[in-house]
C-alpha cells in the first residue's frame, strides 16, 4: 500500500477549508410540540412551504404535510423515535426531492434517491421535486406507439400504448407482478441494435415495490439481473418495514424519475406495484394527522392521491420531444371485489385494465387474464397493422367460445358448427398459455394468432397446441425466414407472408401428425 | 386548538379598545403584571381553570388580587372573562396581548444566546446591527449557554441568526465529510 504522506492529507485539508467562510448563517426553525407515530407537530416553521422537507436532529427528515393555524404538521422520513420533544426542527426550504438521471438505470434505490444496492453513491446532477403538476393538453398528444409486453394475450387484445396508463387488477396471487416483470424483461429488445435500426426507441423502466417483503424485491431484482433487464430498469424500494411516509411518496418518486426520461424525449416505463398498499399508507398517515376518514376510513382526498399520479403519466407532443411515460398501476382486490373503494377509483381514472382472475391461474390458464372484462381504451391506436388484423377474430372467436362453454359438456350431441367454435376456442386458449419469463416477440405472436384464426390448428389435438407452436415457429424461422422480417418491417400481413404460413403450416402438420401418430403407437 | 383562537380574539379586542382609548401603556403594564402573577403562582392559574370552583368566587379572587393594582379598564376586563367563563384563558390571553402589543409597537423580541455575557458596547452594536437588518426596533432578552463554546445566536421569531462556534464547527465537519466523497 503507497505510504500518504502528512503534508498531502495537510494540503487536502487546506484546499477544503479554503473554501470554508465563517459568517453568519440565518435559517428558520420551529420546535417539535408531539411526536409519535411517524408523525410530528411542530410549533414555529412559520415561512415553511407545504410539502416542504424539513431537518429533525439526528438526520431524520420530514415533509411538511398539515399547515395549521398554531403548528405544523410533518411526516418523518425516518425512526420516530430518534426525534424528541422540545427537539428544533431546521427548514431546508426546498420541496420534497430526489435525483433524477440516467445514472439512477440499475439501480436499487429509496423514494428519496438513496441508494441501497451497496454499489456506492450515485453521482448525478439534476434535482426534480417529488410532487410535481402533470402536464396540460397542449403538451400532449394521442398515443401511438406500443409497448410490446411480450404476453401473446396482451399483446394481441389488450395491446397497450406508450404514454398510456393500464392497470393491473386481480387478487393475490394470480400472477399480476408476473406481467409487470415480464413487460420490462420484453423491454430488453428495445435497447438492441436492430429494434434502433427498425426506428424503435429503447424503453427505460422503473419498478416501484411499494409495502412489499424485502425478500420478493430482492426476487424480483435477481430475476431482473439474471435476465439483463437491470441495465435499463431503477427499482425504487419501499418495503414493508419502511415507514408509512416513504410508501406514500414511493410512486411520486418513480412518476419523477420516470418524467426525466420522458422531458429528455424518452420513453419509460413505470410499474406502482401496488397502489394499494401505496392508498393504506396513506390512510395512515392521514388519520394520524387527524385528517376526517372517509369511505374505507380512507381520507377524502385519496381519489386525488392516486388521480394526480396517474395523470403525469403521458405522450408528449412531437414539440416538446416525443418523449412518454407509461404506467402500469397494479391493485390488489380482495376476494375479487373490484367494486371495493380504491379499484373503483383506479379503474376509472386508468385508459383500461387487465383482469386477473384466481379461478382461471388455478384452471392453469397462465396468465390468467380474463380477456373478456380485460380493455384498453387507447391502446389499439398503437398496435401494428399486422396484430390488428389478427387480433379482431381473436377476440370474437373467443367470445363465442365462452359463450358456448357451458354447453361443451354435452360433447358429441352438439351439431357441427358449435362443436367447430368450441373447438377453435379451446385451441385459442391453450394458444395464449404462456411461461413465465418467457416474452414473445410480436412477429411470433402474430404468425402464432394467424394460425389459431385461420383454423389451421383445428387438426392438432389440444394438448399437442404449444409444441406444435413450438416447432412450427422453428420451421418457419428455418425454412421462411423472410415471413418474420417481412411482419418486423412493413408492420402488416402482406399476400406473400400469409401463403408462405398457410404453406408452412400444411407442411408441418402432415410431419407432425405423422410424429404423434408413431408416438402414440409406440406408446 | 380552538383555545388559541378563542385568546387571539380577546387579546385583539382588549388591544384595539385600549389603542382606541389611548391607555394602552398603562393597560399593557397591567397585562405584565398579571402574566407575571399568573406565571409565579401557579395556584392561581390552576384556581382560575378548576370547575368545581364557581364564577363569583374566582372573581372574587381576581378583584382581591388586582382590583387596587390596576386601571379600571383592565378590572373590567378580567370581570368580563370570568363572565364569559374564559377566566381558564387568561394566561394565554395575556401572553398573546402582549405579543400583539409588541407587533403593533414594531417591535421585535430577539433571543440572543451567548457563551459570556455581552458587555455594554457589544449590545449596543448589536441592537444597533440587528434594527438595521429588520428595520424595526429590536428589544434583547440575554441567555448564557456555555454549549456554544463562542460567537452568540440570536433568534428573531422563528428565524435564527447562527455565529456560534459550535455550529461554525458543525458546518466544517460537514464539509470535511463531503470532501471527502468526491475524493474518492
Amino acid at each position: 500500500m503507497a505510504e500518504v504522506k502528512p503534508d498531502e492529507i495537510s494540503a487536502i485539508l487546506r484546499k477544503q477549508l479554503s473554501g470554508f467562510e465563517s459568517e453568519v448563517d440565518i435559517y428558520d426553525v420551529g420546535t417539535v410540540l408531539q411526536v409519535g407515530d411517524g408523525i410530528a407537530r411542530v410549533y414555529g416553521l412559520s415561512k415553511v412551504m407545504a410539502s416542504e422537507l424539513v431537518e429533525f436532529p439526528n438526520n431524520v427528515f420530514g415533509m411538511v404535510l398539515n399547515l395549521e393555524e398554531d403548528s405544523v404538521g410533518c411526516v418523518l422520513f425516518g425512526e420516530s423515535t430518534l426525534v424528541k420533544e422540545g427537539d428544533t426542527v431546521k427548514r431546508t426550504k426546498r420541496v420534497a426531492s430526489m435525483p433524477v438521471g440516467e445514472e439512477m438505470l440499475g439501480r436499487v434505490i429509496t423514494p428519496l434517491g438513496l441508494p441501497i444496492d451497496g454499489k456506492g453513491s450515485i453521482n448525478t446532477s439534476k434535482f426534480s421535486p417529488i410532487e410535481r403538476k402533470a402536464l396540460g393538453v397542449i403538451q400532449r398528444q394521442g398515443v401511438k406507439e406500443p409497448i410490446q409486453t411480450g404476453i401473446t394475450a396482451i399483446d394481441a387484445m389488450i395491446p397497450i400504448g406508450r404514454g398510456q396508463r393500464e392497470l393491473i387488477i386481480g387478487d393475490r396471487q394470480t400472477g399480476k407482478t408476473a406481467v409487470a416483470i415480464d413487460t420490462i424483461i420484453n423491454q430488453k429488445y428495445t435497447h438492441s441494435e436492430e429494434a434502433k435500426k427498425l426506428g424503435i426507441q429503447p424503453v427505460y423502466c422503473i419498478y416501484v415495490a411499494i409495502g412489499q417483503k424485502s425478500s420478493t424485491i430482492a426476487q424480483v431484482v435477481a430475476k431482473l439481473q439474471e435476465f439483463g433487464a437491470m441495465d435499463y430498469t431503477t427499482v425504487i424500494s419501499a418495503s414493508a418495514s419502511e415507514p408509512a411516509p416513504l410508501q406514500f411518496i414511493a410512486p411520486y418518486s418513480g412518476a419523477t424519475l420516470g418524467e426525466f426520461f420522458r422531458d429528455n424525449g424518452k420513453h419509460a416505463l413505470v410499474i406502482y406495484d401496488d397502489l394499494s398498499k401505496q392508498a393504506a399508507a396513506y390512510r395512515e398517515l392521514s388519520l394520524l394527522l387527524r385528517r376526517p376518514p372517509g369511505r374505507e376510513a380512507y381520507p377524502g382526498d385519496v381519489f386525488y392521491l392516486h388521480s394526480r399520479l396517474l395523470e403525469r403519466a403521458s405522450k408528449l407532443s412531437d414539440e416538446l420531444g416525443g418523449g412518454s411515460l407509461t404506467a402500469l398501476p397494479i391493485i390488489e382486490t380482495q376476494q375479487g371485489d373490484v367494486s371495493a373503494y380504491i379499484p373503483t377509483n383506479v379503474i376509472s381514472i386508468t385508459d383500461g385494465q387487465i383482469y386477473l382472475e384466481s379461478n382461471l391461474f388455478n384452471a392453469g390458464v397462465r396468465p390468467a387474464i380474463n380477456v373478456g372484462i380485460s380493455v384498453s381504451r387507447v391502446g389499439g391506436n398503437a398496435q401494428i397493422k399486422a396484430m390488428k388484423k389478427v387480433a379482431g377474430s381473436l377476440r370474437t372467436d373467443l367470445a363465442q367460445y365462452r359463450e358456448l362453454e357451458a354447453f361443451s359438456k354435452f360433447g358429441s350431441d352438439l351439431d357441427k358448427i358449435t362443436q367447430r367454435t368450441l373447438a377453435r376456442g379451446a385451441r385459442l386458449v391453450e394458444l395464449l398459455k404462456q411461461g413465465q419469463y418467457s416474452p414473445v416477440p410480436v412477429e411470433k405472436q402474430v404468425v402464432s394468432i394467424f394460425l389459431g384464426t385461420n383454423g389451421l390448428l383445428d387438426e392438432i389435438p389440444v394438448s399437442e397446441v404449444k409444441q406444435f407452436e413450438k416447432e412450427i415457429q422453428d420451421y418457419i424461422e428455418v425454412n421462411y425466414s423472410g415471413v418474420y422480417e417481412s411482419i418486423r418491417k412493413e408492420k402488416q400481413l402482406t399476400y406473400e407472408t400469409i401463403n408462405d404460413i398457410k404453406k408452412a403450416a400444411k407442411e408441418l402438420s402432415a410431419s407432425f401428425r405423422m410424429a404423434t401418430d408413431s408416438g402414440k403407437a409406440r406408446a | 386548538m380552538s383555545e388559541y383562537k378563542v385568546s387571539r380574539r380577546y387579546a385583539t379586542s382588549l388591544l384595539e379598545s385600549a389603542i382606541e382609548k389611548n391607555t394602552l401603556d398603562s393597560i399593557a403594564s397591567d397585562i405584565e403584571l398579571v402574566a407575571s402573577t399568573l406565571d409565579a403562582n401557579r395556584q392561581l392559574v390552576h384556581a382560575l381553570s378548576n370547575p368545581v370552583i364557581r364564577p363569583n368566587v374566582k372573581l372574587k379572587v381576581l378583584e382581591e388580587i388586582f382590583k387596587s393594582r390596576v386601571n379600571p379598564d383592565t378590572m373590567n376586563f378580567l370581570k368580563f372573562l370570568v363572565e364569559k367563563n374564559r377566566q381558564n384563558l387568561l394566561e394565554s390571553i395575556s401572553k398573546i396581548f402582549l405579543e400583539l402589543r409588541d407587533e403593533h409597537l414594531g417591535i421585535v423580541n430577539v433571543e440572543v444566546t451567548s457563551a459570556l455575557a455581552f458587555n455594554d458596547e457589544q449590545t449596543e452594536r448589536l441592537k444597533n446591527s440587528l434594527e438595521r437588518f429588520l428595520s424595526k426596533k429590536v428589544r434583547l432578552n440575554f441567555k448564557i449557554d456555555s454549549e456554544i463554546i463562542g460567537g452568540f445566536v440570536a433568534k428573531v421569531g422563528d428565524t435564527v441568526f447562527d455565529a456560534s462556534l459550535i455550529h461554525q464547527l458543525d458546518l466544517l465537519k460537514v464539509q470535511f465529510l463531503k470532501g471527502g466523497a468526491s475524493l474518492n
